[in-house]
């Protein structure tokens, strides 16, 4: 019941804030309105027994990347752009695609029998200490450790790419 | 712990209707900070589904593999910025459609 | 969920709520005291006994003030940007333990809001978030030294996010343990203080940088930048930037006490009584600090964070992890 409650929460908030990040004029609303996305996001994941992945995306996404995010829009003071949308025909095209891609997307939801959630399935009983930073741990450092440490050295590369790309070139 | 009480479809469809309005903001919007965010709503979409279907099959899996796209998502962020900054650096304009010519 | 649970939870809540706005007040009276006898004079004397209603009196002259929003000041995030650092203090707040448990009436009450198994990451989280109040309240103001400001004090408060963090995993790594109440459960026998001790120094030099504090706020201090993100902010908002600054000094203040200090372990005394006496003696050293040492420039504040107190931090954890690994394949 609570569950149900809160997850309608969550989801409405989710969705109407993703709306509001795609159709609003100003930058810095559209990146406030990502984060309200990210939290209720977060909200989402504990009810799914992700506590780990809700606590790190609060940290590292809305608590880091959004805030790079809002650097930059107000380094670089950019104005909405006038008109909001592009008009004429890339208008049209942009939302039929868009609307053909959900309607796939419901028809491979919906249509697989409830996305293998249904009555056919036996329901699941999670392992103690699902979701826990401990078997997080434990499963990223002995499955998981190869994508683990290629994933430090694509962030050393992300760094060091980033200073290069963005210092300034005094001549 | 308890079995989902909501059916798993329930969070599939919260995480397809967030991706569809990511690509709605990548194809309409001109401006690329938007373009960005719209790009990072999808890849928050494609995060609830994972671990949705994580919790449904009773396997970590899906959440270790969230863990690493929200590292590639961070990397992908810091680059593209990067980039981003010193293209508005140079033309003065955020918006797509100005500098889609290599020539400046 | 049930009724005693849901009425002691409240309780707690409002208690803490109340100890906050009240002990503010205190704590500011305190300041002004304290750094006017390091400073050879008498500091508040006026207003009440020992000018213990001063902040009263601010309280009040802050209230009554007009409350301006600026000229093409953004509304909306203009006047959410002050409630947002309060905000996220308090959420820190509900996970520090600040006694053992209560019986009342034959229930027994743990004194922590919530026990959250991931409490260290919930605060880590928070703190994260308390940058956006920041920001926002720079950029909202739609003027440039706000916006100035603003952009420094964030910018610094993410660096030193990071050497915080790690100094925290150091502890997490001989505890075992992401949970608040079992970390301090685990101080019984001897409090974290003795063996990570570099790690305490780290993570306090981050908290006071955290918290804008003295001598890492150039970002707001009155002589160099007007008054940094909180320039056009008057009466109430101004008010709630105060209230989050110091509710702020009490998190990391609460946090060090819980990690390194024992929490609320002592002799004799209940235990809540040794987590106020301890809350007290960090309140004051963070004031010491303001009133001791001068300003650091913002370029030596960054560089300090970024290649003193990172590798510190790192060679820390690197010695943790060795010293564990050794001892337990002994």
């Amino acid at each position: 019941m609570i569950e149900a409650i809160l997850f309608s929460v969550f989801s409405l908030g989710a969705v109407g804030f993703a709306l509001n990040v795609v159709f609003r004029r100003n930058p810095v609303h559209c990146a406030l309105h990502l984060v309200g996305v990210l939290l209720s996001l977060s909200g989402l994941f504990v009810l799914l027994n992700a506590q780990f992945i809700a606590a790190i995306q609060i940290l590292v996404y809305a608590g880091a990347i959004m805030v790079l995010f809002l650097f930059v829009v107000m380094l670089l003071n950019v104005r909405g752009e006038t008109p909001l949308l592009t008009p004429g025909a890339a208008k049209g095209f942009g939302f039929l695609f868009a609307l053909l891609g959900f309607v796939e997307l419901l028809w491979i939801v919906l249509g697989s029998g409830g996305g293998e959630g249904g009555a056919s399935k036996p329901v699941v009983v999670l392992p103690p200490g699902f979701g826990s930073p401990v078997e997080i741990g434990k499963m990223l450092y002995s499955t998981w450790l190869f994508p683990f440490e290629v994933t430090s050295i694509l962030l050393l590369i992300a760094v060091i790419g980033a200073v290069v790309l963005a210092k300034r070139k005094f001549v | 712990m308890e079995s989902p009480v909501l059916p798993l479809a329930a969070y599939q469809l919260v995480a397809a209707m967030l991706f569809t309005v990511g690509i709605v903001g990548v194809l309409v919007r001109r401006s690329a900070l938007i373009i960005f965010m719209s790009i990072a709503l999808m890849l928050n979409a494609v995060n609830l589904s994972f671990v949705a279907f994580s919790k449904a099959h009773g396997q970590m899996d899906g959440q270790i593999f969230v863990f690493f796209v929200m590292s590639v998502a961070a990397a992908e962020v810091a680059v593209g910025l990067a980039i981003l900054v010193a293209i508005f650096r140079n033309r003065e304009t955020a918006s797509v459609d100005e500098v889609h010519l290599l020539k400046g | 969920m049930d009724l005693a649970f849901l009425i002691s939870s409240a309780a707690k809540v409002l208690i803490v709520l109340g100890f906050v706005l009240l002990g503010v007040p205190l704590i500011v009276w305190m300041e002004r005291k304290v750094i006017g006898h390091m400073q050879d004079r008498i500091g508040p004397q006026r207003v009440g006994p020992f000018g213990l209603l001063q902040t009263i009196a601010d309280g009040i002259k802050l209230f009554m003030k007009e409350d301006l929003v600026p000229a093409g000041a953004d509304k909306v995030v203009f006047i959410i940007a002050p409630a947002l650092p309060v905000i996220t203090a308090f959420l820190a707040l509900s996970v520090i333990p600040f006694g053992d448990t209560v019986t009342v009436l034959g229930h027994t009450i743990p004194l922590q809001i919530t026990d959250v198994n991931i409490a260290v990451l919930w605060i880590l989280g928070t703190t994260s978030m308390g940058v956006y109040g920041i920001v926002l309240g720079g950029w909202a103001s739609n003027s440039k030294y706000p916006l100035l400001g603003g952009l420094r004090s964030s910018a610094q408060m993410i660096s030193y996010e990071l050497a915080q963090g790690i100094s925290l995993v150091s502890v997490i790594l001989m505890t075992g343990t992401l949970s608040l109440a079992s970390i301090v459960k685990q101080q019984e026998h001897g409090w974290f203080i003795l063996p990570q001790f570099f790690g305490f120094v780290i993570y306090m030099i981050c908290g006071v940088a955290e918290t804008n504090r003295a001598p890492f706020d150039l970002a707001e201090a009155e002589t160099e930048l007007v008054a940094g993100f909180h320039t056009e902010f008057s009466s109430m908002k101004f008010a709630l930037y105060f209230l989050a600054e110091y509710a702020n000094m009490m998190v990391v203040s609460g946090i060090a006490i819980s990690v390194w200090f024992g929490g609320w372990h002592g002799p004799f005394l209940p235990p809540v009584v040794w987590f106020l006496i301890k809350l007290s003696l960090f309140l004051f050293f963070i004031v010491w600090l303001r009133a001791t040492y001068p300003r650091l420039r913002y370029d030596q504040l960054m560089a300090f964070g970024w290649k003193v107190l990172l590798p510190l931090s790192l060679l820390n954890l690197a010695v943790t992890a060795v010293v564990l690994t050794l001892a337990a394949n002994r």
